[in-house]
């Protein structure tokens, strides 16, 4: 019974690990400009590989490997909105307009 | 007659401590033109682009702008000592705009050259003067430059609180807070298994306690204050966590919508919280919740990126600086009016004809103004 929950769990949490990095990639793609693509690299991502992790944590079950796991959802929050700082940062300082609604795409 | 001695030269670039510098240099000048020297000042400003890079002319204008502004505080400063404005001569210069510099070393030689070309003997450097970009790179630049035949001096200028040196001192406060918690990670990670894992811990702690602690605080963690901190930390990653999932299915629906209902703006909200750590924790914190981020951060000032309204509103709501102010002050600190209501939000990118503007530009109109009491009741933290 426990072990059929488990095993649910782990799929729902894959499931959604899957779905916000596919979020994540069809914003890169479908997004204006740099600005909002940086958005969608980074954050979306932290969440698909966030839930990816729990997946993972869940599936090892409780022991040291499970904490690193969480060490390692809590390097990606502090490494991926920096990340996404200083390539919204390079192109602002490099003069880039963020594209508002009604310009062209580019 | 022009001795070397007496002709200085004055690396420029906007920085928060330009003004004093162009103080300073100016005084030294009148100083040695009073003992009978004719004083020669030169402010260059070294270009970090190519003439033949396209939009070079803004990069330039910029630059010629800066020097202009220069001229007129260096103007101000002699009409102020009042004496004959020939006694001391200003001169303004762009250069290096035909090589791409890359290192201290480069710009050294070239200011060294320019010097040279123009008999001057001192260099007069603006603390804060960085090369490229916002970083700080005095120290290089001074060292390569005390390499060449030119007398270097740092213009005595207050340094601005915001940003203190990366480097201070250790303490012991400091040294054991950073100990423990790197032994304790290594633990963590060795799964404390026993008394190898102890003593190479040990080791190993000790050299990234040794190394870094003099770059990992800003201030001595304390007793009484440094674990209510971390624990009120805690309390804030689940709300986080919260935030995080709500707005990226805001987010994940606008991006699948075929639509694309999106609504870029960029705008700039004006914080209160300390600088340095709770600063870079609310400005993270912002940019890890979907639909904003933080694009600069410019003293308690951030320029913030919003995809859609929904995130926008929610930026303006201030939750997040509510709860970095928690986190860092305690409860009461958390009881504060939102940036919406402080008037301390701006879009800087009207929104267009087409969309009602939510009440935004009464926020614009007394931006800024109504607030600048405030300015000085949090200091800094």
């Amino acid at each position: 019974m426990i072990t059929t929950v488990r095993i649910g769990l782990i799929a729902v949490f894959v499931a959604l690990g899957l779905f916000f990095t596919f979020v994540s990639a069809t914003g890169v793609i479908r997004l204006p400009d740099v600005f909002s693509r940086a958005h969608t690299a980074s954050q979306a991502d932290t969440l698909g590989a966030g839930f990816a992790l729990a997946a993972v944590a869940l599936t090892i079950g409780w022991g040291p490997t499970a904490v690193k796991t969480v060490l390692l959802l809590f390097f990606i929050f502090v490494t991926n909105p920096t990340a996404a700082h200083a390539i919204a940062r390079a192109a602002y300082e490099e003069g880039v307009e963020p594209w508002t609604k009604g310009d062209e795409r580019r | 007659m022009t001795t070397p001695e007496s002709g200085i030269i004055v690396p420029v670039k906007r920085s928060a401590t330009l003004r004093q510098t162009v103080g300073y240099v100016i005084g030294d000048a009148l100083d040695r033109a009073a003992d009978g020297d004719v004083a020669v000042v030169h402010f260059v400003s070294v270009a970090s682009w190519r003439a033949e890079d396209p939009g070079s002319d803004r990069e330039r204008q910029r630059a010629v702008d800066l020097l202009e502004q220069v001229e007129t505080w260096a103007g101000f400063e002699l009409d102020e000592a009042d004496t004959d404005s020939d006694t001391v001569t200003i001169e303004t210069a762009v250069i290096g705009d035909t090589d791409y510099l890359f290192s201290p070393e480069d710009y050294a030689d070239l200011l060294t050259e320019y010097a040279e070309q123009h008999g001057l003997g001192r260099v007069v450097v603006d603390p804060e003067y960085s090369l490229v970009g916002h970083t700080t790179l005095v120290e290089p630049l001074e060292f390569e430059l005390a390499q060449r035949d030119l007398a270097i001096e740092e213009a005595p200028v207050d340094r601005p609180t915001r940003r203190g040196r990366l480097v201070s001192r250790t303490t012991p406060a400091r040294f054991l807070t950073l100990f423990g918690t790197s032994m304790l990670f290594y633990q963590v990670l060795g799964g404390f298994s026993g008394l190898f894992d102890l003593v190479t811990g040990v080791a190993t702690a000790l050299i990234v306690a040794t190394t870094l602690s003099s770059v990992s605080f800003y201030r001595d963690p304390t007793l009484r204050e440094s674990p209510k901190r971390v624990l009120r930390g805690v309390i804030y990653v689940p709300y986080l966590l919260y935030e995080i999932v709500v707005s990226n299915l805001v987010v994940a629906r606008v991006i699948l919508d075929p639509r694309l209902d999106i609504d870029p703006r960029l705008t700039k909200v004006r914080v209160f919280v300390g600088s340095g750590f709770p600063l870079t924790t609310l400005a993270n914190s912002i940019t890890l919740t979907p639909g904003t981020l933080t694009v600069k951060a410019d003293d308690q000032e951030l320029y913030v990126h919003s995809l859609v309204p929904f995130a926008r509103e929610g930026l303006f709501d201030g939750a997040l600086e509510r709860w970095v102010r928690f986190v860092f002050y305690g409860r009461e600190a958390a009881r504060f009016p939102s940036p919406r209501d402080r008037g301390d939000t701006e879009v800087l990118q009207d929104p267009g004809v087409d969309e009602p503007a939510n009440g935004e530009p009464e926020a614009v109109a007394d931006g800024g103004v109504d607030c600048s009491g405030d300015d000085t009741q949090e200091g800094d933290q």
